[in-house]
């Protein structure tokens, strides 16, 4: 990402929430094409859902057409339900593929052959995320289904085949729930992924059900409790010393926060998230960050859903949630603070390589931007 | 506060209709005897009460409902009457109007889609024909909601049949549990924290709506309140009243204090043994209600007691009682009214007092609570303050302050 570009995007997100004015896009757009799913997860609740909606092709097309004109870097992540039950999901990545998108898959492998394998390989994406829940088969099979584990590294180890063969691919990511049951054997996953040739490694923490993202309550079943706390510290400590040496886990926040966050201790200062950063479109085509819908895809473009007087209302109370709950997808920590968003952009020019001029004419860009916002704000009414 | 208001017979736990948000299950139960309910109606109305309200299950079941009507309106009581309006044909009607019935509640829940959805196929139809019925034979008919997540957006709806069929008030109730025993379910009835704003906008304009359509509410206050209680927050009632002038009896006779701590199984006597007049009276009803008192209660937000949240103000009451008086010409007259109307409300406070007293613990307990939960909310105040113009912009010019240095160093 372009140094400048990066600033600007940050700027943005920083100051559309004060002003709570959408003049920033959203750099997640998830796309649930259907909630049939092949398992039924004691932890996941989508499948009850909305029953019997699909988005279909056409409106699946229209969205990326629409997207695809954004001046914008953001990354689409289809998710379901299971996306490979979908017949026609080739056809969505082809043509995501042929306007240039980046696009990111999660599925929980239980449908990927030999043959699907090499196909995904072979249809451009940029990452696609195998969720595994435990180390040890009983584990798994326990949270999801009987084979549920063997399908699972099966479908990673044909993935991580066909891309050597082909040369070329997309990066294999394992997604891990931290739930009561396997607390225990997260850092035994690390070992388990590495063996089967994976190449990033996403941690977070559960949500009781995703019918309600908000319900964080201490008795719901797979929440951690005092005595499983105990045990996630040693865990946590051994998982950031590996991945100071080797890479591989990927941490999107502090990972320590996820004891605070199981034992209810989150506040606004530490994690706080940004209502613009994330979309979600669902099957029956309602558009929405958290909370309340915007409006339907049927109806309006996704530019339009985001403006319109719901969706003002609903990032209102976004902004006023005093529960943060630490999911993968909301938060852009970067935009958080201006000084914060200021002294990255001073160390990026500081650690490259360009002469100084160049980094005189950035920094006077930047200065630039700074009063055009500040201007916006004398403007606006908070 | 040894009167009775209001006493509520639940008649008969029959129903014909099988509701989603009542699972209250139909034993066979021995219900008391016509004679037995008479006797009740008689003790009751020696206890100054003023209204007897029929409710069930559904009351049009009994065969003798029509008597005991017309012995209530013999015994100088008004009768009210709460049906789901499905046996209301044109000779039902008739009855209720021979046998006197003041007053006749008809259940609509919604559009015809929600309220079908609710209570079963077809009931939308009948209670509106029901409605009908009752206008035809002159019998004032009133129209009762229960607000849940399905018909919070329907309650215009709810309003505009009212007014078309007559009614002359909408009285809305949020869900409550206690009708339902299945508490896995009481989940389905809750809004989502988010829809909050929606459901307010929704009573609101239902409020707006009301005035144009001159059709009697609850109380405003107790209408705004609704919204919140139904996202799961619990209201520990300031006032109310309920436990100390309504009476609720079961089908087999069970006197409670109140419907929701009859659910908790707190019992003070059966009609069957006891007379009504002497349970009222009795030390151990006494004791109960100020135990409950003590204890506190959750708070149920049940229509009993909407009057407590009406935050009429004295000088308000004043104005439109002086408002009334312009009509008389007489100097004397007018004083002896304003007099009057003073030692009411001084009365009224004064016994407000008393009960809030015995609800909250003495003054000075009140004081401090008050002063603590203030300094509380002072201080959550500031924290939400971050986010304010002059911060902002003082992180903005620090911001450029440190631009520019940058510059200058290269």
């Amino acid at each position: 990402m372009n140094i400048f570009r990066e600033f600007e995007t940050n700027l943005s997100y920083h100051f559309a929430e004060i002003l709570e004015k959408p003049i920033a896009k959203p750099c997640w757009i998830f796309l649930s094409l259907s909630h049939k799913c092949t398992y039924n997860c004691q932890m996941c609740g989508v499948v009850n859902i909305l029953k019997g909606y699909e988005l279909s092709l056409e409106d699946v097309k229209r969205i990326f057409d629409e997207v695809s004109g954004w001046d914008w870097d953001f990354t689409i992540v289809i998710t379901g339900g299971e996306p490979f039950l979908r017949q026609d999901i080739f056809e969505i990545f082809n043509y995501a593929r042929g306007l240039k998108l980046g696009i990111e898959v999660v599925s929980n492998g239980s449908l990927i052959s030999q043959e699907i394998a090499e196909k995904i390989v072979g249809s451009g994406l940029k990452n696609i995320a195998i969720s595994l829940d435990g180390a040890k088969e009983e584990t798994h099979d326990f949270i999801r289904e009987k084979g549920a584990f063997r399908k699972a590294t099966q479908a990673v180890k044909l993935l991580s085949a066909a891309k050597k063969k082909a040369g070329f691919g997309p990066q294999i990511s394992v997604w891990t729930t931290i739930m009561k049951e396997n607390v225990g054997e997260l850092f035994d996953i690390i070992s388990l992924a590495k063996d089967m040739g994976v190449e990033c490694l996403v941690y977070h923490p559960v949500i009781v059900a995703q019918e309600d993202m908000q319900n964080t309550s201490p008795n719901a079943r797979f929440w951690l409790n005092d005595v499983d706390i105990e045990k996630l510290k040693p865990q946590i400590d051994k998982i950031v010393s590996y991945q100071k040496k080797n890479g591989l886990v990927a941490f999107l926040h502090d990972p320590y926060l996820w004891i605070k966050h199981f034992k209810g201790e989150l506040t606004k200062n530490e994690w706080k998230c940004n209502p613009f950063v994330f979309t979600n479109i669902g099957p029956d085509g309602e558009v929405r960050s958290c909370g309340s819908a915007f409006g339907n895809i049927r109806k309006l473009s996704l530019q339009g859903c985001l403006n319109t007087e719901e969706a003002y209302r609903a990032r209102k109370i976004m902004k006023n949630c005093a529960k943060p709950c630490l999911q993968t997808c909301w938060a852009n920590p970067q935009a958080d603070s201006l000084s914060g968003i200021v002294d990255r952009l001073i160390n990026n020019i500081r650690k490259s390589k360009f002469d100084k001029k160049s980094k005189k004419e950035l920094l006077s860009d930047a200065f630039s931007r700074l009063i055009y916002y500040e201007e916006l704000l004398q403007e606006c009414s908070i | 506060m040894l009167n009775i208001k209001e006493v509520i017979f639940s008649i008969t736990s029959k129903c014909n209709l099988r509701c989603r948000m009542c699972d209250i299950p139909y034993a066979r139960i021995e219900e008391l005897t016509t004679q037995q309910w008479k006797g009740v109606i008689k003790d009751a109305s020696r206890l100054g009460a003023q209204t007897v309200v029929f409710s069930g299950g559904e009351p049009l079941l009994r065969e003798d409902i029509f008597e005991l009507i017309s012995f209530t309106r013999a015994s100088n009581l008004n009768a009210c009457v709460t049906s789901n309006g499905q046996l209301i044909d044109e000779p039902t009607a008739q009855k209720l109007s021979a046998s006197g019935a003041n007053v006749v509640n008809i259940s609509i829940e919604g559009k015809r889609e929600t309220h079908d959805y609710l209570r079963g196929r077809g009931s939308f139809d009948k209670a509106v024909c029901g409605l009908v019925n009752l206008r035809k034979y002159k019998v004032e008919s009133t129209v009762a909601s229960t607000v849940s997540k399905y018909n919070y957006k329907d309650l215009l709806y709810v309003l505009e049949v009212a007014k078309d069929c007559g009614a002359t008030t909408v009285r809305l109730q949020p869900f409550n549990i206690i009708f339902l025993k299945d508490h896995k379910r009481k989940k389905e009835f809750l809004i989502d924290k988010w829809d909050i704003p929606f459901a307010e906008e929704a009573i609101k304009s239902f409020i707006n709506k009301s005035k144009e359509y001159k059709v009697a509410i609850n109380p405003a206050g107790y209408l705004l309140k609704i919204p919140e209680y139904l996202s799961g927050k619990n209201f520990y009632p300031d006032n109310c009243s309920a436990l100390w002038y309504s009476c609720p009896i079961n089908p087999n006779g069970d006197l409670f204090p109140c419907w929701i701590e009859g659910a908790n199984n707190k019992l003070i006597g059966n009609i069957k043994t006891d007379s009504l007049y002497e349970l009222w009276l009795s030390d151990k009803r006494i004791r109960m209600v100020n135990s409950i008192i003590s204890n506190g209660c959750k708070g149920c937000l049940m229509s009993c007691y909407d009057e407590a949240f009406d935050h009429k103000l004295f000088k308000e009451s004043v104005a439109e009682n002086v408002k009334k008086i312009k009509k008389i010409t007489n100097r004397r007259k007018i004083m002896n009214k304003i007099v009057q109307s003073l030692k009411c409300q001084i009365t009224r406070l004064k016994l407000r007092y008393k009960f809030y007293v015995s609800y909250k613990g003495s003054l000075s307990a009140i004081v401090v609570r008050r002063l603590r939960s203030a300094f509380s909310r002072g201080r959550i105040l500031k924290e939400d303050k971050q986010i304010d113009r002059e911060f902002i912009l003082s992180e903005i010019s620090q911001a450029k302050r440190k631009l520019k240095k940058e510059m200058r160093g290269l």
